[in-house]
């Protein structure tokens, strides 16, 4: 004879074990969007340039030739940082470069990168940035030229060069191809430093990671194609894995600066897969 | 005995005063290429060593080899950057003497890692020895971070 005792402890155990698979679940989908923030190199931009600077808290200077950009603050903290979003205000931030009150981004957000990610994808990365400790950090005013100093000009700006759309892998190509793919063109976006700009700093996509040499007035971003002599046509897969991993050139010799900082952030927190499929793709780029 | 003592330090002092002369004596390019020479050292011995590490090479005794290179150019480290040396498109930035400490507490993080690399290869733990050259390496692009021009 079941007791009604016996009920109550059942449905007791059972709301446990579900409160426990929905648990293990949030952490997965938080582990997944840490992972992916990673790969996304959300930390290095939106992390002040010192030390003990606190992680994703914003203000870091990003120079550019159309002015400084200061990067804000994407810790949940309601006031200052976007703890007030919904899912909604998060995928069409990163899709499509419009925040909450509807107002462009300019694109030194990487949303023209960041459009190619999965719904999936963004909504971990939001579910990870939601479980870190909020942190009170006014945005700072962007230092811009007058005909850059609304946002409007964002605006025309992807009327006229940005469609958002999601990354489609490729059929005619292995997953590892497309895994790496997806990982340079949209959550990396490599290209926004690596291929070079054509006017009103619109990058050139048949010029894909062929290096930028205007990248601002004292950085040049060398090429990355597998041209031999201009590119890293003579590095290998374990070359290009094992600088992703440590920073260290073929040579011997070790990187720094901003590429040091991508490293750190980003390539280093990937599995070897991954860089490897990053190289996979990489050299499969045409020769420029 | 205490005017052994004496004699005994008087010699070091004099020997001290010679080499700070020697140094004085180098010209800041002397200096600087052989700055870059210690750096090209370097460099060829990571860059060998990486190949044993990521298993493309086998090991054949060399690594302990370039272990001790990589430990005794690194020590060196503290010496090489004479002062006025950032001559001519030198990579060195002026933060290495303005900032003396900062940087000889960067060299001192690679001389530590260095060695601890020197003892996994003589350990003979392949995790270890990877861990360790990865340390490393992390410990030349730190450095390389604050003190060293961005290259392109």
């Amino acid at each position: 004879m079941i007791r009604n005792t016996d009920i109550k402890v059942a449905a007791f155990v059972a709301t446990l074990m579900f409160s426990g698979s929905v648990l293990a679940q949030e952490d997965s989908l938080v582990a997944k969007g840490e992972y992916l923030l990673n790969a996304g190199g959300c930390i290095t931009c939106h992390t002040k340039d010192e030390e003990d600077a606190i992680p994703l808290a914003g203000g870091r200077a990003l120079e550019s030739p159309f002015g400084t950009f200061y990067s804000p603050n994407i810790t949940p903290d309601v006031d200052t940082g976007i703890g007030g979003w919904s899912d909604d205000d998060f995928t069409t931030a990163i899709w499509e470069g419009l925040n909450p009150e509807g107002d462009h981004y300019f694109p030194a957000f990487p949303f023209t990168s960041y459009t190619g990610i999965s719904r999936d994808d963004t909504l971990a990365i939001k579910a990870y940035l939601f479980s870190i400790e909020p942190v009170s950090n006014t945005n700072l005013e962007h230092d811009l030229p007058f005909y850059m100093s609304t946002r409007l000009a964002a605006g025309a700006w992807k009327l006229r060069f940005f469609d958002a759309e999601r990354f489609a892998p490729d059929p005619e190509q292995s997953d590892t191809w497309n895994r790496g793919a997806y990982l340079v063109r949209h959550l990396g976006h490599c290209g926004e430093c690596h291929t070079p700009r054509g006017r009103l700093g619109v990058l050139l996509e048949d010029e894909e990671l062929a290096g930028n040499p205007e990248f601002s007035d004292d950085k040049k971003v060398p090429n990355i194609t597998p041209d031999k002599e201009h590119g890293i046509g003579r590095w290998s897969l374990s070359d290009i894995e094992y600088f992703l991993d440590i920073g260290m050139l073929p040579d011997g010799d070790f990187t720094g600066g901003s590429m040091g900082a991508v490293i750190e952030d980003n390539t280093s927190r990937l599995t070897r897969e991954d860089r490897l499929a990053i190289a996979t793709y990489i050299k499969s780029l045409p020769v420029e | 005995m205490q005017l052994r003592t004496t004699g005994a330090l008087v010699g070091i002092v004099a020997m001290l005063g010679l080499s700070v002369q020697v140094a004085a004596e180098t010209s800041a390019e002397d200096a600087k290429k052989y700055r870059i020479s210690v750096m090209t050292a370097l460099k060829g011995h990571m860059g060998t060593a990486s190949m044993t590490v990521r298993g493309l090479v086998d090991d054949n005794g060399q690594l302990t080899g370039h272990a001790a290179g990589l430990v005794s150019g690194v020590a060196e480290l503290h010496n090489i950057f004479q002062e006025g040396s950032a001559v001519d498109e030198s990579e060195a930035l002026p933060a290495i003497w303005e900032q003396p400490e900062k940087f000889a507490a960067a060299i001192k993080k690679s001389e530590e890692a260095t060695v601890a690399f020197q003892v996994a290869v003589a350990g003979g733990d392949g995790e270890a020895i990877g861990a360790a050259f990865r340390n490393m390496g992390k410990s030349c692009g730190g450095c390389h971070d604050d003190f060293r021009v961005e290259n392109d």
